[in-house]
């Protein structure tokens, strides 16, 4: 579905009471989907995919709410949800994140960003490179803490153990710092 | 748990910064790097890395805007509730909430046969053209790229765009409101080309008309030219990303230094 298709007429917004369930949502989705959106544009998905999978992990954050299930650490929660969607967007479409060809990074919008500002441009192609050779695991793991996330979360987000996350992000880092001194 | 003679690893150095360790594991790492220059020398290193990575993403391009993916939002979760109101279904309900439905639908569907009757299937002698497509819609064609670095780019040969799959082509003639009768005259385009970091995207693609002066063999050219400076270091590649998606004609110009598509470029499509 292309992202701009106007499917849905617009909503009246007086039909939800504050306090609702549906400005819960609203205000979560306000709060994270930037990050989301982020994080699954970074592991391989396109924009419009990206935007879909968001869409998709809101609407089962809904249901998931609707039904009295737990609202603990729904960071973690709405990371998994999205991450999951995401992978599974990548095998239908059958571009898996390895075979990108360029920076699992999405841009979108060429406008002069910071990107104009940043000195040493060297530096930042050498430091793009060494992410985009991670092994996918330790990339998602980097991502992942770049959006904020705990080790637990991370580890429950990848399904991976706790020590094998800070394993990876200190390995990663190494990586990153060696590719720096160069 | 370290005595002053095991340093921590730099594992242990990178928990204790994230807050990551027990408060007294987090405690005798603190107690070792405040005698040792080595391992606080490594830490420094650390956040240097992180810093580094931080700044790099950070040029990562905006994101599209919230507003209308918020309101998509609402709108599904105001039919998830309709469609299945909360624990107690209501049976002697249900029926006529599917009436409403069905009768909305109708109501829409009456109402877009009648739109496409009106604006959409016109007589043929009032189109006695099609749309020439120059230049793309910036709202319906904003321009998306891969961030993919210079050299990245022009490590790649320089290829021809890949076609565009059928699928796609029809997305992008329906919102540019082509008529079925007329997709011939287009040829769906990359705004931002694949050579220059362009993504297949939706965003960046366009039907351009093959009857334009400015026709894509025009802005082939410039495509050819602006990734030669790119690859030469005369041009950034942000900056040649941002003028084709800007306004290509323009850059044509600029590049070529003409205010007419060049002969040798303008060769007419058939």
């Amino acid at each position: 579905m292309p992202a701009r298709a106007n499917l849905h007429p617009p909503v009246n917004l007086d039909s939800a009471e504050p306090g609702s369930l549906e400005n819960e949502v609203v205000a979560l989705f306000d709060q994270w989907r930037g990050k989301l959106l982020r994080y699954t544009l970074r592991i391989g998905v396109t924009v419009q995919d990206g935007e879909e999978v968001i869409q998709e992990t809101f609407l089962s954050l809904f249901r998931h709410l609707q039904s009295g299930k737990s609202r603990e650490n729904l960071q973690g929660w709405l990371f998994r949800v999205a991450h999951n969607l995401a992978l599974r967007r990548c095998q239908r479409s059958r571009s898996s994140p390895e075979a990108l060809d360029g920076l699992d990074m999405a841009a979108i919008d060429p406008s002069p960003g910071p990107e104009a500002q940043f000195s040493d441009s060297q530096t930042r192609e050498r430091l793009l490179a060494v992410v985009h050779a991670l092994p996918e695991q330790d990339r998602r793991c980097l991502f992942l803490r770049a959006e904020g996330l705990r080790y637990r979360e991370i580890a429950a987000v990848l399904d991976i153990s706790l020590g094998a996350v800070s394993l990876s992000l200190s390995r990663s880092l190494a990586r990153i710092g060696r590719a720096a001194e160069r | 748990m370290l005595d002053r003679n095991t340093h921590p690893s730099d594992e242990q150095i990178l928990l204790e910064l994230d807050g990551e360790l027990s408060a007294s594991a987090a405690k005798s790492v603190r107690t070792h790097l405040e005698a040792c220059w080595p391992c606080r020398a490594r830490r420094q290193q650390l956040e240097r890395s992180i810093a580094d990575l931080i700044r790099a993403s950070e040029s990562d391009g905006l994101l599209p805007s919230a507003a209308s993916a918020r309101e998509r939002l609402q709108a599904r979760m105001a039919e998830l509730k309709t469609l299945a109101p909360e624990r107690s279904p209501r049976p002697a309900t249900q029926p006529s909430r599917m009436l409403h439905h069905l009768a909305a639908c109708v109501l829409c569907l009456l109402a877009i046969s009648w739109l496409a009757s009106r604006f959409g299937f016109r007589p043929r002698w009032q189109h006695p053209r099609t749309t020439v497509l120059s230049m793309p819609d910036a709202n319906l064609t904003p321009g998306a790229t891969i961030l993919l670095s210079q050299n990245a780019v022009c490590s790649q040969a320089n290829v021809k765009n890949k076609d565009v799959p059928p699928s796609v082509q029809r997305i992008v003639f329906g919102e540019y409101g082509i008529e079925p009768a007329q997709l011939r005259s287009y040829e769906v385009d990359y705004l931002v080309t694949p050579a220059l970091g362009g993504s297949d995207d939706i965003r960046n693609l366009w039907p351009h008309s093959y009857s334009s002066t400015w026709n894509a063999r025009v802005k082939d050219a410039l495509e050819d030219r602006l990734r030669e400076m790119v690859c030469e270091g005369k041009l950034e590649l942000s900056q040649a990303q941002r003028e084709i998606a800007t306004n290509w004609i323009e850059a044509y110009k600029k590049y070529f230094q003409t205010d007419v598509p060049l002969t040798e470029h303008a060769k007419e499509w058939h």
